[in-house]
């Protein structure tokens, strides 16, 4: 099994008091926790914040672990024989490490010492997968393989790493945010206490054309400027196919042309909308010829864009 | 050889009664109950006698359990933190929204 160094994890040295272990705990815990933290990192960190703290923090746990020694992160290592009589007894016997992580040895420390091979319920521990997807995978549904490895009991009670190989539909119509919960299919249950759940968390990955709010998308549509002030039609990639747009004449930049049920399908079979956002572009080259045509607008024209900003404010009521 | 999952449900639009609620989310009943009393999390319908939930109280349930656990908060202070991280969740939405209107921002 592969050491930890908890008290590394904690930003400690090995010394630490029951007061420090507390404190970099809560500091750690304030700065990475998922529910609270924007950090990338934060589950990963997490994670081995809380599984170094749950250890450290228990006196006898902390002195078995004390006991393991001293090993780099990351080195192979066994608890020699006379660790695993020491603080696990009778469970000795029926013990092995083989396969397991270091926080699953802690783990079954506890519930061996804590309740002495009792039959208490305990329940599952429940899982939550991360599943990006693409806008193109939540609006035609699409397939995943997931390979998670869960620590379960074996029929003889022993602590066993099981790698499970799921294959998971995701119906259309998930979201970013969204939750498909699968029942009983996280952690084994113990002694009559119920399976956990496993849950998939949908996120859609940045997408180079379409931003998703809930099942609705919007996406940039350029015109130029004499298309804004004409009108016209254009056609617009949607992710169910193209379709011709119409653009009023007087159209401004800014502006949003909803194009009804466009968007990504809804679980109930409706679908949200697709908003086109209008935006002037302007020609960054232009030749002599159009040159002389915007000094001739300009000349002609009597729009003044800036009416609104440069007029004298009135302060009559 | 991968196991297939079928039976899963859209948090979104299973309903839950409220010892599901607790059983699922690992939260005592009694803190369930104060959880719904001071109405940080809801019902979909407060004004029937056997209140249903939906996903919103579901995933504020299981950010309650994490929380007390991880923080070993007590009531008011949970109540406060759920609070703030509802109102959170609020202005993330609508930075989204003003963000997804936005022309050339991603």
């Amino acid at each position: 099994m592969k050491y930890k160094d908890y008290y590394a994890s904690l930003g400690l040295a090995r010394g630490a008091s029951d007061g420090d272990i507390k404190q970099a705990y809560r500091r750690l815990a304030r700065k990475y926790h998922p529910d609270v933290s924007k950090e990338p990192d934060a589950e990963e960190r997490f994670k081995e914040i809380a599984e170094a703290y749950q250890t450290l923090k228990d006196p006898d746990k902390r002195a078995a672990y004390d006991q393991l020694g001293t090993h780099a992160s990351g080195q192979e290592f066994e608890p020699p024989p006379s660790w695993q009589h020491q603080w696990q007894g009778a469970d000795a016997d029926t013990f092995s490490a083989e396969g397991l992580d270091l926080s699953d040895l802690f783990a079954h420390l506890h519930a061996a010492r804590g309740h002495g091979g009792a039959a208490r319920p305990m329940p599952g521990q429940d899982f939550e997968v991360a599943v990006p997807i693409t806008i193109e995978e939540a609006y035609a549904g699409t397939e995943i393989d997931l390979d998670l490895n869960m620590p379960e009991y074996d029929e003889r009670g022993r602590l066993r790493r099981v790698p499970h190989a799921f294959k998971a539909r995701i119906p259309k119509g998930a979201t970013d945010g969204q939750r498909l919960r699968l029942p009983g299919k996280g952690g084994k249950g113990r002694n009559g206490g119920r399976n956990g759940d496993l849950y998939l968390n949908i996120s859609l990955r940045p997408h180079p054309v379409y931003r998703a709010v809930g099942h609705h998308l919007y996406m940039d549509l350029p015109l130029a400027a004499w298309e804004a002030v004409l009108g016209t039609s254009v056609e617009v990639a949607t992710p169910g196919g193209a379709v011709r747009l119409k653009v009023p004449a007087g159209s401004h930049g800014g502006q949003q042309l909803r194009l009804p049920r466009r968007g990504l399908p809804t679980p109930k079979g409706g679908s949200g909308d697709l908003y086109a956002v209008l935006q002037i572009a302007v020609p960054s080259v232009v030749s002599e010829q159009e040159r002389a045509l915007y000094r001739q607008l300009a000349e002609i024209s009597a729009f003044d864009p800036r009416a609104q900003v440069t007029r004298e404010p009135s302060h009559a009521g | 050889m991968r196991v297939e999952l079928t039976e899963m449900l859209w948090l979104e639009e299973h309903e839950l009664s409220s010892s599901e609620l607790a059983a699922i989310s690992g939260l005592t009943p009694e803190l369930l109950e104060e959880l719904v009393s001071s109405g940080a999390v809801s019902p979909i319908d407060p004004s029937v006698p056997e209140p249903r939930f939906g996903a919103a109280a579901l995933r504020t349930a299981l950010t309650a359990r994490r929380l007390c656990t991880d923080f070993e908060l007590d009531t008011p202070a949970l109540l406060l933190a759920l609070g703030l991280l509802d109102r959170i969740d609020a202005l993330e939405a609508r930075l989204r929204l003003l963000r997804a209107k936005l022309p050339g921002l991603r």
